[in-house]
């Protein structure tokens, strides 16, 4: 029987389908809130569509707001049950080694499009670095996320406390706020493709797949996509079966 | 009958300052202190004319324009030029407060509401529209300078109005920023030069400038994702394994 590696904790497995499920939701109402022709994603026919299906733009301002508040409270319940996974996750994903990160990074990008030849053709040798816990750009994309997921919801929460607390000498926080809000979920959503790509499209990364639901992955897989880690993790003793 | 556009037809030579349309439109719409939705503006005297020295006065409001630089300014469409009435409004359920559309206006028509913290301005006083009265202003004018009504239907009295003085139709516009203002002064008028030109804070240029940016680079993201499925279906996953199974071999060695 294969050897398993516990890759990520029941809260960690709750809390990404969590936020994938708040993701998705507060992606549908939030671009139905911009309602300019000069920076709706998609045109007017969206919002306007959408404010129509919910009887008007300030109640799909409200359906807005209380997904994101509870977005927010969900992580602030996994920081409580979870603090260390937290850290351990927030460690692995900034602490990255620049010439092997890259190295594997650019690589990666080639071979992904367009196979090992151009590669070759250069002079390089198609095979990556070892990575660690997190590849470089599941690195990349998380670090996008949790800078993008900051700055998301302190605008956020600020845009809200806009007819409560701010002024009209204040209310320029409130604008740069939208423009900040927009420029973050703009950014996080160009990562997001490739993320869903590689994570539940992408035949290679199956059992990482199946990892975001069961918890864990298998020797193989570990070795072959997280050399680092498995060496680190191999030597202790592992789950044996389920 | 096509399209409405509610619009003001003012004779500002019969205005006497009264102030009247200033504060019954204060107390219609529960204006904060401190803040007016309409206006009275006056020239200033010129004294060298000795006794025969007069000062003209202007009332005035939004213009609710044909090219509104606040709706321009609005991200989220909260302030919108109805398409039926033709009157700006403002979405109060809608609008955050961020202010955009403040500088926005070359007339200073708006402000932010101290008491709901958001956007406000004059918008015809919808309430007693619908109860089959004039806007306050216009009702209280003593000397009927303010004329309220549709210049789209032609048998308005403030269609009549602007046919039987053809040539004679005054709009205040700023240089810089013309915005169509749907405000008509007829005869003379006075003071013409108190508009400002209008300005879209910073924060929205960005957003605009951005704009094509970040959807130029979501598209790139796609395109790599197409170039990944693409590759995945004509090359076969297997092809690329082959570095990983060069990294095994490399370790057995
Ligand atoms: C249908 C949507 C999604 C799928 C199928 C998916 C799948 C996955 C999987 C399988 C992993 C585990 C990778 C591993 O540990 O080997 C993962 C990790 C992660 N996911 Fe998602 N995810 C989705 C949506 C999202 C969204 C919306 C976000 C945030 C905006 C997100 C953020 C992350 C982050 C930060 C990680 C850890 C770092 C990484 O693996 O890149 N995911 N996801």
């Amino acid at each position: 029987m294969t050897r398993l590696f516990k890759r990520h904790d029941k809260s960690d497995i709750f809390i990404h389908w969590f936020n994938a499920a708040c993701w998705l939701l507060l992606l549908v109402t939030g671009v139905g809130l911009i309602g300019n022709p000069d920076i709706d994603p998609v045109g007017s026919w969206y919002p306007d569509t959408l404010r129509t299906l919910v009887g008007g733009g300030g109640n799909l301002l409200t359906i807005h707001v209380v997904i994101g508040f509870a977005w927010i409270l969900g992580f602030l319940w996994y920081l409580t049950v979870n603090a260390r996974g937290a850290a351990f996750f927030l460690r692995e994903v900034f602490m990255v080694s620049p010439a092997r990160d890259m190295a594997w990074m650019i690589k990666k990008m080639v071979l992904m499009t367009l196979g090992p030849k151009p590669l070759k053709m250069i002079g390089m040798a198609p095979e990556l670095p070892e990575q660690g816990f997190y590849n470089m750009g599941q690195k990349a994309f998380a670090q996008a996320s949790v800078v993008g997921g900051v700055v998301i919801a302190v605008t956020g929460v600020i845009m809200f406390l806009s007819d409560k607390v701010f002024t009209a000498e204040t209310a320029w926080i409130v604008s740069w706020s939208v423009t900040l809000h927009y420029i973050a979920v703009g950014l996080v959503f160009a990562g997001l493709l490739v993320h869903v790509y590689m994570a539940a499209i992408s035949p290679e990364e199956r059992p990482g797949f199946r990892s975001m639901f069961t918890g864990h992955v298998p020797e193989d897989y570990a070795r072959h996509h997280h050399g680092l880690w498995y060496r680190e993790i191999s030597s202790e003793p592992a789950a044996k079966g389920e | 009958m096509a399209k409405q556009q509610f619009a003001m037809v003012i004779d500002s030579s019969k205005c006497i300052d009264c102030k009247g349309c200033v504060i019954s439109c204060k107390v219609a719409n529960k204006v904060p202190e401190g803040f007016s939705r309409n206006w009275i503006k006056a020239s200033v005297p010129a004294f060298s004319m000795g006794p025969r020295t007069r000062t003209h006065f202007q009332p005035g409001a939004c213009m609710h324009c044909d090219t509104p630089t606040c709706v321009q300014a609005c991200p989220t469409g909260a302030t919108y030029k109805d398409a039926e009435t033709g009157i700006v409004e403002i979405d109060n359920s809608l609008c955050i407060g961020c202010g955009n559309c403040i500088p926005a206006c070359p007339y200073g028509a708006r402000f932010r509401n101290t008491a709901i913290r958001k956007a406000d301005k004059c918008d015809y006083c919808p309430e007693r529209r619908a109860a089959g009265l004039l806007p306050a202003c216009v009702d209280t004018c003593p000397t009927k300078a303010r004329v309220f009504g549709d210049i789209n239907n032609p048998d308005s009295e403030v269609s009549r109005m602007l046919s039987r003085n053809k040539g004679k139709v005054i709009k205040i516009v700023n240089a810089q920023t013309d915005t169509k203002p749907n405000m008509y002064y007829i005869g003379e008028t006075a003071p013409t030069d108190w508009t400002t030109a209008a300005v879209v804070p910073a924060s929205m240029t960005v957003m605009k400038e951005v704009s094509p940016l970040i959807k130029g680079i979501v598209g790139l993201s796609g395109l790599g994702v197409l170039a990944m499925l693409g590759r995945q279906f004509l090359a076969g996953s297997s092809d690329s394994h082959e570095p990983e199974h060069h990294d095994e071999e490399a370790r057995h060695d």
